[in-house]
């Protein structure tokens, strides 16, 4: 049973690789299709195909529950995050104390980039101005604002305060604002409130975004790194977002564990 | 819905005699929508800014019957008094629920509408709740799923929008007094734009295992158009502190009453 998942591990991590280099291939080939106002047109219902990267964005070994993984670090080169050394010490902390501390254990929104790679699907709906997506997981939703050029001055989320524009077929999201209280994965991999994202939204064939966030942190990190992933199309007939209503959930656990 | 949807086939099959299997349906269904839907894109806000307390005493919304009441089945009358005299602290929102529909559409703050060809998206303040509309002809989703905010289906009937909801769960209420429904509450709603800045709101109830017949409420919903309007981020369970202000006794967390 073990070899069984391990090799289905493998065979979904090699996928993921595969999916990456055939992403890197044709970026500069692929013509995305256009919206009515003539943008690259990203609107579908989207999934993470890897889905170690919500359990540690780092190369890891598999434990209970938790599925091996490459890692989804495309910089620095070794895969692993550039900590400062205290911040080294409190990542080795969250970890330990991962369970209860990890923020999603409380229901609390994921912060970008966690919410992308999160094992649920999302929905993005364009307009001319904006570009909306809508998160299966607690009913989360965020803004882009294609119209407005700079950050929001003095006011803080758990998701940041997201700008965008098109470089090419690329939507280019600039992302500030963030508080100090949202993590990256389960393993405890963290920021300050100091944390700059810089998310870039490829389409690079019909059924595949590339994503990639670009991470700064000088609080932080030593340096700032990247992690890359493929985004999947939804393609199966009427598929729609559900929920995941965590607090709910959390509510009937605690009720039920009562009993 | 079933026979809406199904006389509307009809009809394409009436005006296109050749057309006779169901994918031909499909798309004749889509020549009959002939003149362009309006475009309900934008800001709106409605008329309830501190949100709907109590549906039946708040003037103007229940239409339907003539005396403004709910027409619970007496069992149920019971249940609703019983709700807003013991289990205020049931209350959904308060959980940090989404609210459900049609309450969902007397929430305070304003909501937003991204129309696209396929889909009318609604993202409220208030929550961060959302609701994705489909306008594509699809069914509902199978009825062992359950949802806060239930399954909406569109339809455009000239310039209105028609919206069929049901899978609606029944942790939601009406309001926030303790007006209630089941799990088999079932919603039809038309949006219509009266003018530019102006949405007319009518819902039409139904829930045999709580009211004696079906019910109508309405709302008008006014154009927000300040030019730099945007919706921020809405934290609830990350803040929550309401359950204090309940004793343990009333479902809440406090050792004994508050002041």
């Amino acid at each position: 049973m073990k070899r069984a998942l391990a090799g289905w591990v493998v065979t979904i991590v090699v996928a993921a690789a595969t999916v990456i280099a055939a992403g890197a291939q044709s970026r500069q080939s692929y013509a995305p299709p256009k919206t009515a106002d003539g943008q690259p047109d990203l609107q579908g219902i989207w999934q993470v195909l890897n889905t170690s990267a919500a359990w540690n964005l780092e190369p890891h070994t598999a434990s209970w529950g938790v599925p091996a993984g490459l890692g989804v670090i495309a910089d620095p080169p070794d895969r692993m995050i550039p900590y400062q050394p205290a911040a080294m010490a409190r990542k080795r902390e969250n970890f330990q104390n991962r369970d209860a501390a990890d923020p999603l254990a409380k229901c609390y929104k994921p912060g970008v980039p966690r919410l992308t790679y999160l094992p649920f699907p999302f929905q993005i709906v364009q307009s001319p101005q904006l570009v909306t997506i809508f998160y299966e997981y607690i009913h989360n939703y965020r803004t882009i604002h294609l119209n407005r050029a700079t950050h929001l001055e003095g006011i803080d989320f758990w998701n940041g305060d997201s700008i965008g524009h098109w470089e090419g077929n690329t939507l280019v999201v600039d992302v500030a604002n963030f508080n100090d209280e949202t993590w990256f994965d389960r393993a405890g991999n963290f920021h300050s409130d100091a944390l700059h994202v810089v998310e870039r939204y490829t389409r690079t064939d019909a059924n595949t975004i590339t994503y990639e966030a670009a991470i700064e942190d000088p609080k932080v990190f030593t340096r700032p790194w990247k992690m890359s992933l493929p985004l999947v199309l939804h393609r199966e007939p009427n598929f729609r977002l559900l929920e995941y209503e965590c607090q709910a959930y959390a509510e009937d656990a605690a009720k039920e564990s009562k009993k | 819905m079933k026979h809406a949807m199904a006389m509307v086939s009809l009809a394409a099959v009436l005006v296109h005699p050749q057309l006779s299997s169901a994918a031909q349906a499909g798309q004749a269904r889509r020549t009959t929508q002939t003149a362009q839907p309006p475009d309900l894109s934008g800001y709106w806000l409605g008329s309830y800014c501190v949100g709907l307390q109590n549906i039946e005493t708040a003037k103007g919304v229940i239409v339907e019957p003539a005396s403004g009441k709910i027409p619970y089945r007496p069992e149920m009358a019971a249940k609703a008094k019983d709700n807003t005299a013991n289990h205020m602290a049931d209350e959904p929102e308060l959980h940090c629920f989404m609210s459900g529909v049609p309450h969902v559409m007397y929430v305070q703050f304003g909501f937003q509408i991204i129309q696209s060809r396929q889909s009318v998206a609604m993202a409220w303040d208030f929550m961060n709740a959302y609701r994705i509309i489909p306008t594509d002809g699809r069914p509902h989703i199978p009825a062992a799923i359950k949802l806060f905010q239930g399954d909406s289906v569109g339809r455009w009937e000239g310039t209105t929008l028609v919206v069929d909801t049901t899978n609606q769960n029944d942790r939601t209420w009406l309001d926030t007094t303790g007006n209630f429904h089941s799990d088999a509450i079932h919603v039809v709603e038309r949006f219509t734009l009266a003018d530019a800045n102006t949405i007319r709101y009518e819902a039409t109830i139904e829930d045999p295992n709580t009211f004696t017949g079906p019910w109508k409420v309405t709302e008008t919903f006014r154009r927000i158009a300040k030019p730099d309007y945007e919706q921020l981020e809405f934290a609830c369970v990350e803040g929550n502190r309401d359950l204090q202000h309940y004793t343990e006794q009333a479902g809440g967390t406090a050792k004994s009453q508050p002041r």
